[in-house]
Order: structure tokens, then sequence, then C-alpha cells
């Protein structure tokens, strides 16, 4: 059984009760009446960060000042901000932060046309139980902004259920979470080890138990531990600098009806927030090409030797998912990797099946719009969403700020 | 007599929160929220019926207990709101 990313992760969508719940409990019936939902505003920033601690990261430490830089940086200071698609803040009359939700706009096309988009995340509040007014308004605040799409990719099951309320669509293609097994006996170790981190003392035998399942034979049946490794002479597979995805990344997401309409300089940034994942661990990002040097992919992924990877973006022409998918399972089986797990997108399940990928629900993608035409390219899996195009390039998952 | 709306508000609840049982103990001043009868999706249920049924608007700012946290003051905030269309009307 796979754990949920919230459990390494915070959910940054999710709706949980903070330490202030029973000051919220006893003070609801009079400090909610005149409460209000507006922007975020950079006085907010340290009390925000706070709750991020608190609610989303689970740790009784204080915010570090990098942590406030980062979440000023991220959403008010960002070069394409927009003054009418702005994160908001649920205040109680008595001038207090109890909610918080991170907003990030997103310019969208959709054959040809422009959209505006808008990414919700980090959607805290603070005793959500005693005061679930407050998650309803931020919502619902949210949703009733200008933009035509708007998007989340990390809804936990109460944020679902609220999304849901709102006549959003949820996106089960977009919103599981795949594994890939590569020694399936460190894979064991590497589990018991998210809840006992003890448990790593018996990677040690697990090496020998992996080199032995590896070296069977295989009886025609595909198992767990073997894959097919890049097909030699035909795909090439190196690594790629920020200027070469800045280019690329644009061409391989092309073919997709819905998609980022980034601006060069957006996008450049995205690609240095997703430079560092610290808790992760070292990033690896390679590009596929042709023997002529014609590139077909990309991918994407962070992980420590012996540990499970996390693949954050995984990108092919239509027709070279697979290609793609198998150069970067044998990198990462190169790198000494226990397993590799990612979040789907359509246009790679496909590719996934028969080559031994498990799959779990662990959080929610979904999408909301006025117009059901600009939802449908989503349901049908045309819409390039997930990664760059959601919230996983940013700091607040995955990286420390120490 | 028990005003229309204060009925369907009532059915709504029982129907929605309290999966038809009729035999909880609710009445018209029971806090929904101190008694755990509704969540945050329960309030943007709640909120989507009283605008879909009644055909008024709730504002962000009127999305607060006053005004949604029992039968007796979601049936008085439908009767304002309604009031005022009349007026508006008139």
């Amino acid at each position: 059984m796979l754990d949920a990313p919230s459990s390494e992760f915070p959910n940054t969508s999710s709706i949980c009760v903070g330490s202030n719940a029973t000051r919220v409990a006893k003070s609801r019936s009079t400090n909610t009446e005149m409460s209000e939902v507006r922007p975020f505003i950079t006085s907010d920033v340290p009390v925000v960060a706070e709750m991020f601690q608190r609610i989303l990261r689970k740790t009784s430490q204080s915010a570090t000042s990098s942590l406030e830089i980062y979440l000023r940086e991220l959403f008010l200071e960002a070069p394409d901000a927009q003054h009418d698609i702005t994160s908001l803040i649920h205040q109680r009359d008595d001038g207090s932060v109890s909610g918080f939700v991170g907003v990030v706009p997103l310019a969208l096309e959709f054959e040809g046309r422009p959209l505006r988009g808008a990414l919700c995340g980090t959607m805290m509040v603070d005793g959500h139980k005693e005061d679930p007014f407050a998650g309803a308004r931020l919502l619902r605040a949210f949703l009733a902004g200008p933009q035509d799409i708007s998007l989340t990719e990390t809804a936990n099951d109460v944020s679902t259920a609220m999304w849901r309320k709102m006549n959003a669509a949820v996106l089960p293609d977009y919103s599981l979470e795949w594994i890939r097994v590569i020694r399936p006996a460190g894979f064991m170790v590497e589990l018991a080890a998210a809840d006992v981190s003890a448990a790593r003392v018996f990677s040690p035998l697990a090496r020998p138990i992996d080199a032995f399942i590896r070296r069977r034979p295989i009886d025609g049946e595909p198992h767990w531990s073997h894959f097919t490794s890049a097909p030699k002479g035909k795909l090439v597979d190196t690594d790629v600098d920020e200027d070469e995805l800045l280019d690329l990344i644009p061409k391989l997401a092309a073919h997709y009806p819905m998609r980022p309409a980034w601006r060069r300089e957006t996008l450049a940034r995205i690609i240095v927030h997703a430079r560092r994942k610290a808790n992760y661990g070292p990033g690896v990002r390679r590009v596929v090409r042709t023997g002529t040097g014609h590139p077909v992919g990309l991918y994407i992924y962070y992980g420590d030797r012996g540990r499970i990877g996390r693949a954050f973006q995984v990108m092919a022409l239509p027709g070279q998912e697979g290609a793609v998918i198998d150069n970067m399972i044998a990198h990462a089986a190169s790198n000494g990797l226990v397993a590799l797990r990612g979040r789907t997108q359509p246009a790679l399940l496909n590719a996934m099946l028969g080559r031994r990928f498990a799959f779990v629900h662990a959080s929610s993608s979904i999408v909301h719009a006025r117009d059901p035409a600009l939802i449908q390219p989503f349901l049908d899996g045309r819409a390039f969403f997930n990664g760059f195009a959601g919230e996983s390039w940013c700091r607040l998952m995955g990286d420390a700020f120490d | 007599m028990t005003d229309p709306s204060t009925a369907e508000i009532r059915t709504f609840i029982v129907d929605n929160f309290l999966f038809g049982d009729e035999n909880h103990p609710l009445t018209d001043d029971t806090s929904l929220i101190e008694n755990d009868l509704i969540d945050s999706t329960g309030i943007l249920e709640l909120v989507a019926f009283l605008e879909q049924r009644f055909a008024i608007a709730v504002n962000d700012s009127d999305i607060v207990p006053a005004n949604l946290d029992s039968i007796a003051r979601i049936s008085s905030f439908v009767g304002g709101r309604l009031g005022q269309s009349n007026s508006a009307a008139n």
C-alpha cells in the first residue's frame, strides 16, 4: 500500500484544523459576524507563514525568514501578477487572520483562444471544523474571480468535496499517483521507513535480495523488478539545461488543444522554482532525442540513491510516451532508486499499461469554469495540466526553508 | 403556522445533513455548527440551495453564522432577502 503524498509533503490544498481551534470555537459567535475575505497583502505574510508551518507542514517550528520571503515572492511579487486574480485571506472581525488560499495566475489558450486561468493551492483554515464558514467563503470568493478557468492540483478529500459542490469537475486521469517499483526489497524497506525511519538499517540486506531477483531469467511474464532498457542506438538521453528546457517545454506541449500560454519570462521563473526540492533529493533533468538529435520528450525527477524518487514532469511527442518512460525508468535504475513515483497525465496512461506501473489516488486535480466547453478538454485528456502547468513546480511542495 | 420557507429549509437540512432522520432533535434554534451538523461543504450546499430554491443572491459577506447557523436564522435571512426583492419590484 502506498502512502498518500500528504504524509511526506503538504497536500497544499488541504483544509485542516489548526492549533487555534479552541480559541476560534469560543469566540465564534462574536468573532465571525463581520469577518471578511480580502486580498492577501504583504503584512499578512508572517501569519500565513506560521499557518503554513502549523497546518500544512504540521510542525511546531516557527516559520523561517526564507519561507516568508518565498511566500511573498510566489504570491505577491510574481512578474505576471494580476491585480484582480490574487491570493485571498479570511479575516475575523478582530483583525486576526484565520484562512488563506494561495492563487497563481496561469495564462491558457484553447484552440488558439487566449484564456485567463488561476491555480488555487495552499488552502488552509485555522479551526476549520469550528468555523466552517471560512473555508466555504474562501473557495467561493476564489471561484467567483474573473478567471475563465480555475484549477487545483492537490485537493484533499475535504477540498474535493467542496469543489464538487461548486459544480467543478474532478479529473480522474490527472488525479492518480503512479509508482514504478525498480528494486522490490529496497522499495519495501523505504515504505517501512516512511513510518519508522530506523527501518533503513535493513537497506544493506535489501540490496543482495534485489540483485538476486533481477538476475532471475524472465519467464515470459514481466516482473515488478524488470524494465525495458532504453533502446540502444535509437534514442539518446542527455542532461538538459534550463535554457534548453525553456525552448523544449512549449514545443512538447504544443499538440495539446488546451495548454498554458506561458510568456518566456514566466516559464523561465517556473523552471527556476522547480530546480530545488531538497526533501525529495537531487534533481535530474533529461531530454530524449532521436539519433539525429530531434527531441521526442523529456523527464524531470528528484531522488536519492536507495530511495523512492519523484517524477515531476514527463513530456513526450504523441506516440513517443513509451520510449520516454523507458528511458526515465532505466535512468532511475542506473541512479540506484528503488522506485519512482509521479502524477498521471492521460497521455501517459496508455504507455504505462503493460510497463508494470501501479496507481493510487492521493489528491485530486480539479477544474472549474462557467463555460462547460472549457471543462471538456480536461475531461477528454486534451489539456496539458499538472507539473509545469500546475502547482507542483513551486518550492512549497518538496523543498526545505531552513 | 410555520412559514413555508422555514419548512422547506428544515426539510433540506434533514434530508442532506441528517440523512433523512426525522427523529433527530432539531429545533428552529439548534446551532448547526455547535452540533456538528454542517461543515464547509455543507455550507456551500446550503448556499446553493438557497440561491436556487428562493432565487436570491447570497453574497460573500452574507455567509456568516448570524445568517446561516440555524433554521430560524436561515429563514429570517431568506425572508429579508425576499422582502428586499419584493420592495425593489414595487
